[in-house]
């Protein structure tokens, strides 16, 4: 019997074991059909990823050429960095600005929420905030392999292989880069969340777009000033993008734990900050009504 | 056994006030105005198990601020709910796999996909096997007759179909309380028909409690025994359907109204309907004017 108060009794009971024989143990089972959803729909589009191939190339060009005028005789290093490591260091950093469209996430978290539309989402039994990232995973695992194509190809034809690198490391890179991706995309959804409170996080979004952007893709952290240095490193710039780019260049077992490592306090804290953002924020949340 | 429980129920939003113009602009950016609305203002009522309840009102009245508070979405500002015994704002996620919703304005169906891969994807959300899921997908398009475009992706498909999938969806879980936000809004009078018909069924299979809000008469009369008026945040009569119409004592008032129709409604030989709608305008009327 229902009644004030009388949840522990058959009410409590009833939502644990719902109607019908349901899958207990497998939390994660509903995240993942959303991400074979959303991988299948985009599979559909991936034609159109091909467009954006452009900017990339374009931007991948000016920066050969920009390096190829900077370092003037052969072997010269640059911050450490030799001329085809400082390339394949900006060819795998724009290839995860590029592969990743992080932009998306964000979007989407402001619009549901300004638009009122996370009413309708909020109301299922999942967690909105892993709903979106279930999405958005199934979006960049269509888009960011194209570009990783894209990139190795490039490089390949433009520069050449980087002289030491082992095939062994990819698995690990690669395994960096997801964990960077994913870290971006909760970072991002951070900021967007402040939508509960504020009306436009844009201009948020935009500070921390370009702040990666200039600092984490262009120039490797070595080139700012040593004392901005560590500083840059506790930013996600380091979880991102530099340490993920930089195992290309300069791979080691070692540096890819250390790596690791600093992504899954990065990932812990963010989904941590995350979910409290997200946690205080809906209590704020107004919906028009009908 | 009382499904849901609501004690003096409030909501109160600050919408934010701004003066025309670009001086109202900047002066909002300096001295923002903001003033407090009253969505719902002491609301209280129950249902029992297995009713089906039309709660109504003008547009602006509180129906859907309620139906969010119901649902968990929006936190109340005071008062008491309850549904299924447990408090919505509290017990959201595992609330949901106990209720379903379909709100005739917002479409919860992945455009994209068949309904069959809809059904499959919210079985999975709501955490059914996929045997389980099957199981109900044969039953429930039986029962809706989605048999001839189960197939077909659903934005192809047409309003009426859509609404009967959109009600499957919210029923695979088999909720033990459906809440229907304008279920036949846009739709023809046969395919109105048919929905009620199968609401109804639900209602006796099932023993769904139904929770409908509309602005359609027809709804009401066809579907519910009880209803509630609400207006400007307020609960202004709760009732049955019959007793309404039999002692409101506008009735005699509302069918002066319906005679000077004159022979339109005469000639559609159902006036019980237009009764019941002039006698709800009525209400209204006299609810705005105090």
């Amino acid at each position: 019997m229902y009644g004030w108060g009388k949840r522990n009794a058959a009410g409590a009971l009833s939502l644990a074991r719902g109607r019908g024989g349901r899958v207990k143990g497998m939390p994660w089972r509903k995240y993942a059909v959303i991400y074979r959803l959303v991988l299948l729909e985009n599979l559909q589009y991936a034609a159109n990823i091909v467009v954006g191939f452009f900017s990339y190339a374009v931007f991948i060009y000016t920066f050969i050429m920009l390096w190829e005028y900077m370092y003037r005789t052969p072997g010269e290093l640059i911050a450490g960095y030799t001329k085809e490591q400082m390339i394949w260091y900006v060819m795998m950093t724009e290839m995860i600005w590029f592969g990743s469209g992080a932009a998306s996430v964000a979007r989407e978290v402001s619009t549901d929420i300004r638009g009122g539309n996370i009413a309708y989402l909020m109301n299922k039994p999942y967690h909105y905030t892993l709903y979106v990232l279930a999405k958005y995973t199934g979006e960049w695992s269509v888009r960011l392999p194209m570009y990783a194509m894209l990139a190795a190809g490039i490089g390949t034809l433009m520069v050449g292989p980087l002289p030491g690198f082992p095939l062994t490391a990819v698995p690990g890179m690669a395994v960096c880069v997801v964990l960077g991706l994913t870290i971006n995309a909760v970072f991002k959804m951070c900021i967007s969340l402040f939508s509960f409170w504020i009306e436009d996080a844009a201009p948020f979004q935009w500070l921390y777009d370009k702040l990666l952007l200039i600092v984490g893709t262009m120039f490797p952290v070595e080139i700012f000033p040593k004392a901005l240095q560590p500083l840059f490193k506790l930013t996600p710039i380091y979880t991102v993008f530099y340490g993920p780019a930089k195992l290309i260049v300069d791979f080691s077992p070692e540096k890819c734990v250390e790596i690791l490592a600093a992504q899954a306090v990065y990932l812990a804290a963010g989904c941590g900050l995350m979910f409290l953002i997200y946690g205080k924020g809906v209590k704020k949340l107004y919906v028009n009504g009908g | 056994m009382q499904a849901i429980q609501v004690e003096n129920l409030s909501k109160t939003f600050r919408v934010k006030r701004k003066e025309k113009g670009m001086r109202g602009s900047v002066k909002a950016i300096f001295h923002p105005q903001t003033e407090e609305i009253r969505a719902v203002n002491g609301v209280s009522f129950s249902v029992p198990e297995g009713e089906i309840l039309a709660f109504i009102g003008p547009n602006g009245a509180g129906k859907s601020t309620t139906i969010k508070m119901l649902t968990g979405i929006l936190y109340p500002d005071g008062g008491r709910v309850e549904v299924l015994g447990v408090d919505p704002t509290k017990q959201r996620r595992q609330l949901a796999y106990q209720i379903g919703t379909v709100f005739g304005q917002k479409e919860q169906l992945w455009t994209h996909l068949t309904p069959h891969d809809n059904f499959r994807f919210f079985g999975a959300i709501y955490d059914l096997t996929e045997r389980e899921t099957e199981v109900r997908i044969d039953e429930l398009s039986e029962r809706f007759a989605l048999k001839d475009f189960i197939d077909i992706p659903v934005r192809n498909l047409s309003l009426g179909q859509r609404i009967r999938c959109e009600m499957v969806v919210a029923l695979i879980h088999k909720p033990k309380v459906l809440f229907l936000d304008e279920p036949t809004i846009g739709l023809d009078p046969v395919v109105k028909e048919n929905v009620r018909e199968l609401v109804k069924q639900m209602n006796r299979e099932e023993h769904t409690t139904i929770f409908l809000t509309s602005h359609d008469v027809g709804d009401i009369e066809k579907l519910c025994r009880r209803i509630i008026i609400v207006n400007d945040g307020r609960i202004v009569m709760d009732d049955s359907v019959e007793h309404l119409k039999s002692h409101y004592p506008h009735k005699q008032a509302a069918d002066i109204v319906e005679q000077d129709r004159g022979n339109e409604a005469a000639g559609s030989g159902d006036i019980s309907d237009a009764s019941l709608e002039d006698i709800i305008v009525e209400i209204y009327k006299s609810q705005g004017e105090e």
